[in-house]
This record gives C-alpha cells, sequence and structure tokens, in this order.
C-alpha cells in the first residue's frame, strides 16, 4: 500500500474533480474534498486489493458525493471552475476555449440525474466499461443502456450550451 | 462543441490542475489525515484516562458502591467506544459499496435518527414538567444547603426558571428544525433511491 500522500499525488485530481462535478459551490467543495480524503484515509485499512485502488478511490469519492449532495438543502449552483488549467502548451485564446469547453462540460455533467453523471464521470475518468460496470455492480448490457442515456442528454445539453 | 466524441472530452476532463492547486490538494489532505489520526489518539487517551480515574477512585474507596459504580462508568464507557466503532465501520463499508447500498444505509440512518428526534420532542415536555413537579413537591426549603443558600439570592428563583424554560424552548426548536431538516434529507435520499431504480429496472433484460 502506498503512503497517503503518494495517493494524494496519484489520486487527488481525480478527487478533487470528482468533487466538482457533484459540488460548484468552493467553499461547500472545500468541506466535500476534505470529507473525501477523509473517507478515503480511513477505508485505506480495508482495503484488500479486490480492485484497483484508483477504482476503490473513485467508488468512495463518488458516493461520499452522493452523501453529501443530499444533506444540502438548496439546489446545486452553477459556479465558476476556479480551478486554472495546465498553460504550458496552449496559448491564451486555446486556454480560454479549453477553459470555456471545460466549464460548460462540468456544469452539463451537473445537470444529470445522478444515475446517470455517477456514469459519465466514471468513463470521462477513463475506467473501462468493464471496470465501470464492476463498480456499479450492473450488467454490461444495462451499463450500455445507462450510458447511452446519459450520453444523449449530456450532448444536448452542452448544445443548448 | 457540437462533435460529440467521450475520448475527446475525456481528455478535457481530465486536464491536471496547475502545481499550486496541486499543492493545495496535498496540503488539505495532509492535514486531514493528521487531524484524523489526532482525533485516534485523543479518544483513546480519554478512554484510558476515564478508566484509570475510575479505577484509581474504586482502589482509594474500596466500597461496594463505588466498585458497582465504577464498574458501570467503565462499561458505558466501553459500551460507547464500541458502538461508535461499529458505527463508522458500517458508514466505511455504504462508502465502498454500491450506490443503492448506500443510499440504504443512509435512508436507514436518517428515518432512526428522526424516530429519536420525534420520540425526545414528544418525551421531554412532560418529562420536564413531571420532574419539576416532583422536584418542586420533594424538596422542602432547606437553608443549611448551598441550593437554600442560592434560593436566598433575590432574583434567583425567577432567573433559574427562565434559564430552565429557555434551555426546554432551545432544544424543542432544535428538535423541529432537525426533524424539517431530516425529512427534507429522507425525500432527498428516497427520490435518489428511485432514480435508481427506475434506472435499473428500465434497463433490465
Amino acid at each position: 500500500m502506498p503512503p497517503f500522500e503518494r495517493i494524494v499525488a496519484d489520486y487527488g485530481p481525480l478527487i478533487s474533480r470528482i468533487a466538482m462535478s457533484y459540488e460548484a459551490d468552493p467553499t461547500l467543495r472545500e468541506d466535500l474534498t476534505q470529507q473525501i480524503f477523509l473517507a478515503v484515509w480511513q477505508s485505506l485499512a480495508s482495503y484488500r486489493g479486490e480492485s484497483s485502488l484508483k477504482t476503490f478511490i473513485a467508488r468512495i469519492a463518488q458516493n461520499r458525493s452522493i452523501s453529501f449532495v443530499t444533506k444540502q438543502v438548496r439546489q446545486p449552483k452553477m459556479a465558476e471552475l476556479p480551478e486554472r488549467l495546465e498553460a504550458d502548451t496552449l496559448n491564451p485564446e486555446e486556454e480560454a476555449i479549453e477553459l470555456n469547453e471545460r466549464e460548460m462540460l462540468m456544469q452539463a455533467t451537473r445537470r444529470l440525474p445522478l444515475p446517470q453523471r455517477e456514469v459519465i464521470i466514471l468513463v470521462l475518468e477513463g475506467f473501462s466499461y468493464a471496470e465501470i460496470a464492476e463498480m456499479l455492480e450492473i450488467a454490461p448490457n444495462a451499463l450500455a443502456l445507462r450510458l447511452s442515456r446519459a450520453k444523449t442528454a449530456l450532448k444536448s445539453m452542452l448544445e443548448q450550451g | 462543441m457540437s462533435d460529440f466524441d467521450l475520448d475527446r472530452l475525456g481528455d478535457v476532463w481530465r486536464q491536471q490542475p496547475d502545481p499550486e492547486e496541486m499543492q493545495r490538494l496535498q496540503r488539505t489532505a495532509i492535514a486531514v489525515a493528521r487531524r484524523a489520526r489526532l482525533s485516534a489518539i485523543l479518544d483513546v487517551c480519554a478512554a484510558i484516562a476515564v478508566a484509570a480515574v475510575v479505577i484509581f477512585l474504586v482502589i482509594t474507596n474500596p466500597q461496594p458502591k463505588t466498585v458497582v459504580m465504577g464498574s458501570a462508568a467503565i462499561l458505558v464507557l466501553l459500551g460507547s467506544n464500541i458502538r461508535l466503532r461499529k458505527l463508522r465501520q458500517v458508514e466505511l463499508k455504504g462508502l465502498t459499496g454500491t450506490t443503492e447500498e448506500m443510499l440504504d444505509q443512509s435512508i436507514a440512518r436518517v428515518e432512526t435518527t428522526l424516530r429519536h428526534h420525534k420520540f425526545t420532542l414528544y418525551g421531554t415536555p412532560p418529562v420536564v414538567l413531571g420532574s419539576w413537579l416532583g422536584f418542586a413537591a420533594a424538596s422542602a426549603p432547606r437553608h443549611d444547603t448551598i441550593l437554600g443558600g442560592l434560593r436566598e439570592i433575590p432574583g434567583f428563583r425567577p432567573i433559574l426558571f427562565g434559564a430552565g424554560i429557555a434551555a426546554v424552548v432551545g432544544l424543542i426548536i432544535y428538535l423541529i428544525i432537525s426533524i424539517r431538516r431530516g425529512r427534507r434529507e429522507l425525500n432527498r435520499l428516497n427520490a435518489m433511491r428511485d432514480a435508481y431504480r427506475q434506472e435499473r429496472d428500465s434497463s433490465a433484460p
């Protein structure tokens, strides 16, 4: 088991993105991120290597985020993304386009129904369909159907802007 | 963004945070882990300290009454620690399971809390009133006790009465707010679970 610091270095961005896709308010998101880190730290002792560490952490981050948003009384806000992007290979114009695209994608994802949001986040995070089906404990056919609905909904939201 | 390519969207999505953001994440995570470690150590230290005090009191005053009280205190402490650990384990198990399992657990937890709050809400006024009446009837005014002395202070009784009423009203308000919040959370959890069930049923072969 790698040390916690190593885990944060490897999977911190994944945790941050998942928190961002559930909570738009920066202050609440910071709170959520802390709760996810705490849950990961507490759960590491129970990790038996049945799945990859990335899968294990993503599952905790998703579940913690969902339980976090259920506690919020208000509707999710559509706030700006404060996180800056790597600008090494992009000129300011490209960076602005990409930032805008990412922001639109994040906002559209937040508007998806939870079962579809969960699937689309995992796909965007680069998990294979087999890993996602295992993580959500659903059949590959059911996953394909859910993903298809999620893609249609996401596409429609992105086209509407 | 008219073309819909999930691989390309994935590349956009997975943009790495800049080094400053990464450092902030690292700092947050390390602070969280440090606090959790410290809290675990403090829990153990507090339990050891309370147990040591109880044992010390029993040893220095080995009366049957002290032994019974001391044993009861240690049992309550142990029971409370075990309960807390079990609750934490259940919560962590929920976090590493599927979303539906986690939602089921959350619903059960909120329902239990709601029942507890309702019981306290309906039980508090009669218990407080009964205790107060019983206490007032049973305790004859005595001037040789600390309470008797305090009663002599002008305005003490109205202040005490007012503070008691304020505490009960405060508790009732807190419980009503908690129940309302709990109901809203329960509705949201049920709606989410229904959404998952609907999604599952509609994608069943």
